[in-house]
């Protein structure tokens, strides 16, 4: 019996219908340093979520040294000594660290007030035993992204955490930020802890951890131990086998350049890394540009920047030799552009509107007689849209009621309707079944042969492959690569995702 | 010489205007740092200043009419608290419905006990003890504030140095301010934020039940919406007073001096009346313009 077994565990989230946890078994030895490494969305930070108590599994026993535990609130895993640190830190940026690594359990005075020298010498304490230097007396605020994440590893040990998970603890750390925290975690090793650290990065896999367990959509794809895997291998493990699709795609010669990105930078307050880091790219008529790349490398930015929501820091931006650089969404669209974003519930529709207001949101003028909606119009359109897209669902209620394939669609109806000759499609199938992913794709491969440049942004490598014309990876907000779609295979390009093929390599 | 004198009372006056101000606000503050917009104190408050006459008059005993009108309060806070947290309406219009509950209420138990809809009398109220600290009233300058008030102004000083110490020395107010802050952490420790939101209102409701007792027993009388406009007022004192004790206490002095200067003003100066009548109101906003411009220069500055 290892030191932590985690059997069967069933998590379905109901209001999206995503099954994130798919019977999922983990076992973690005593005294290991284990990786969980998967692509966004294959359900790392679930799993870890119902061990820490923060979510409850719908099937599925927790073993933890030897018995069997029901973990219902943080404050359970904590009496077990599990502790958990947030990809996102739950930290009170107003209060000191000391009161943060206190918060919950704090030390009293006259059992009423809260003792803040004792406080203070327990912290003090735990700093001193275990060799970090920090001064516990300093506001959250004003800390760096590296010492809010030791904040966050001194509140598990105040709490006697025996089990530390941390979920991607590297992604907002600088790299020397990134060697303290691992020689942390190789001390805490030596102490004797347990550490589970999740991760989508691969060097980091290799670098730290002893055994891996690889997720893929909700289950485990391979339990290894590192030494004995090389990257290549996690990242094949991590992108799966293919899913043959019965689709087309007609030999095209590409027309004009319609949209170019020259030098693009995006920067961030306070932050050295520009997100987006002087990015050339163009996208020609009747031509699909796939975009790939793990999450955090820049993929979101560049989604934002070509749609408008986001200004650029320098560089420009050209719309059919036309200079565009940060001109308003409504500029965009009056000149024709179209978007289908990821986010399909917040930014790709108004859930409380109907779907027939969904549907004409984006051209209302069309409907309109003296500044008055024709009732009569919209119903009609309506209809037409209904039947064209085989959506199933009546068009007066509310879209928040509809299915997530079909509001999916509804927004992929109005986008396309609106004839644009350039569209951005971001993750269009995600979700949806392989019938409905395949009328997506239909639709998309018609835009091309109709002359419209397209820019597909998706984690789906597979989807990437079936579509694009030419393959662009990005990797830490720079284009990795940028290949032709014709000899290339999901490994490749998930090598490049990794860093592990490029032009800079990884340190 | 003479404007020293008459400053004088001026200053005793705010002090006892003050009062209701300082205790709602103190409540509200609770609420303010557990991250809710309470609106709800001007209801609770006239709920206060009802009950706790009533039961003053039927008790015939000043303590048990607070202390059963604090209580009545409460009750009403915790039905306002339970709908907005754990039946998760919208705070802004739970706190609109307690106050129209709470003044529409009023009017018709009123009607229903004494047959009144307007002004009641209460003759045989026993009047409230009046206090003077006998060794702090020597102090200098500020003497004059330990001398002859009633026992509601000194239970207001006491709630405000409570509030302090449960705000910033025990656990408790920790939970509380963390919660209003990043109510996600609180949660990610295990604690339960809605506790201490909740904990917060029923505080809230605790100091507008005194509030209240404040308006009515001092006037021996209750006037129908009597708190006009004070739980609002007591709103804005929080804000003006930088969410802090401290600030609260001279927020609300500010405000117990304006409305102070009103009445002296309609006797002796020879403005308007209309002009005086607006003055607290007037001072209001330009209190918050005022204190946006600050704000905002703050953040400039950095």
């Amino acid at each position: 019996m290892s030191y932590l077994e985690m059997r069967g565990i069933i998590r379905l989230y109901k209001e999206s219908g995503v099954l994130a946890n798919d019977k999922v078994d983990l076992s973690v030895e005593k005294n290991e340093i284990h990786a969980i490494v998967g692509e966004n969305g294959a359900g790392k930070s679930t799993l870890m979520k119902i061990l820490h108590g923060l979510e409850r599994p719908d099937q599925g026993t927790i073993t933890f040294r030897g018995r069997e535990v029901s973990i219902a609130n943080p404050l359970d895993a904590d009496r077990l000594g599990i502790g958990m640190v947030h990809q996102h830190f739950q930290l009170i940026p107003q209060f000191t660290i000391c009161e943060n690594i206190v918060l919950g359990i704090e030390p009293k005075k006259y059992s009423i007030f809260f003792d803040r020298e004792k406080a203070r010498g327990r912290v003090m304490g735990i700093i001193k035993e275990y060799g970090f230097k920090i001064e516990p007396g300093l506001t959250v605020s004003q800390l760096t992204f590296g010492q809010m994440q030791l904040v966050e590893i001194l509140k598990m040990l105040y709490r006697q955490a025996d089990l530390l998970i941390l979920d991607e603890p590297t992604s907002v750390l600088t790299e020397q930020e990134i060697k303290k925290l691992f020689t942390t975690l190789r001390n805490l090793k030596k102490i004797g802890k347990t550490v589970i650290i999740i991760t989508h990065k691969l060097n980091e896999v290799k670098e730290i951890s002893d055994r891996v367990t690889v997720m893929r959509k909700g289950k485990v794809a391979a339990v290894k131990k590192t030494a004995e895997v090389d990257r290549k291998e996690l990242s094949r493990l991590m992108v799966g086998k293919s899913v043959l699709y019965d689709i087309e795609r007609a030999e095209l010669t590409r027309g004009l350049p319609v949209l170019e990105l020259k030098e693009v930078t995006l920067r961030q307050k306070n932050q050295d890394m520009p997100l987006l880091d002087k990015l050339n790219l163009t996208v020609h008529a009747s031509e699909i540009v796939g975009v790939a790349g793990v999450g955090g490398n820049g993929l979101a930015e560049l989604e934002d920047v070509v749609t408008g929501l986001r200004r650029i820091s320098s560089g420009e931006i050209y719309y059919n030799n036309n200079r565009i650089t940060n001109s308003t969404i409504h500029e965009l669209r009056e000149q024709g552009l179209c978007y289908v974003p990821a986010d399909r519930l917040y930014r790709g529709s108004s859930l409380r509107s109907s779907v027939k207001e969904n549907m004409i949101i984006t051209n209302s003028r069309n409907f309109q007689k003296a500044g008055i909606m024709s009732q009569k119009r919209v119903q009609d359109f309506a209809d037409t849209l209904t039947a064209k897209y085989s959506i199933d669902g009546d068009t007066a209620l509310p879209i928040g009621y509809l299915s997530g394939g079909n509001i999916q669609k509804v927004i992929l109806a109005r986008e396309l309707e609106a004839k644009a000759d350039f569209i951005v499609f971001s993750e269009p199938a995600w979700g949806l079944d392989i019938a409905s992913s395949e009328f997506v794709y239909k639709k998309i491969l018609q835009l091309r042969e109709q002359g419209s440049a397209i820019l597909l942004i998706s984690s789906d490598l597979q989807e990437i492959l079936t579509l694009a014309d030419r393959v662009v990876v990005m990797y830490k907000g720079r284009i990795a690569a940028d290949l032709a779609n014709r000899e290339i295979t999901k490994e490749i390009i998930g090598e490049y995702m990794h860093g592990i093929r490029g032009d800079f390599e990884v340190k | 010489m003479n404007t020293f004198e008459s400053s004088i009372p001026l200053i005793h006056n705010s002090v006892n205007i003050m009062t209701p101000f300082l205790l709602a606000a103190m409540g509200g503050l609770f609420t303010e740092l557990s991250g809710m917009l309470n609106i709800a104190l001007e209801g609770l408050m006239l709920f206060g200043a009802f009950f706790s006459v009533v039961f003053a008059y039927y008790t015939g005993s000043l303590f048990f009419g607070v202390l059963l009108g604090i209580t009545v309060t409460m009750a009403l806070s915790l039905v306002f608290g339970s709908i907005t947290l754990y039946l998760k309406a919208n705070v802004f219009i739970t706190g609109l419905a307690t106050n129209l509950f709470a003044s529409g209420f009023t009017v018709v138990l009123a009607f229903h006990l004494f047959g009144n809809k307007g002004v009641i009398l209460f003759q045989d109220l026993p009047e409230l003890p009046k206090l003077t600290i006998p060794l702090l009233q020597k102090l200098p300058f500020i003497g004059d504030l330990f001398i002859n008030h009633n026992i509601f102004v000194y239970l207001s000083w006491l709630v405000v140095i409570a509030a302090y110490l449960v705000i910033y020395k025990t656990p408790f107010g920790m939970h509380v301010r963390g919660t209003g802050l990043n109510a996600r952490a609180i949660k990610s420790l295990g604690l339960n934020p809605r506790k201490y939101q909740l904990s917060a209102i029923l505080i809230s409701g605790f100091t507008c039940g005194l509030a209240g007792a404040v308006l009515t027993l001092n006037l021996g009388a209750f006037i129908p919406n009597m708190t006009s406009g004070r739980g609002w007022i007591a709103l804005v004192v929080i804000y003006l007073g930088n969410r802090t004790p401290l600030g609260v206490l001279i927020a609300s002095f500010i405000f117990g001096f304006a409305e102070s200067f009103s009445n002296y003003a309609q006797g002796s100066i020879n403005i308007p009346a209309d002009f005086i009548l607006a003055f607290p109101y007037l001072i209001t906003v330009a209190a918050l313009i005022l204190h946006s411009m600050w704000k905002h220069y703050r953040v400039e500055a950095r």
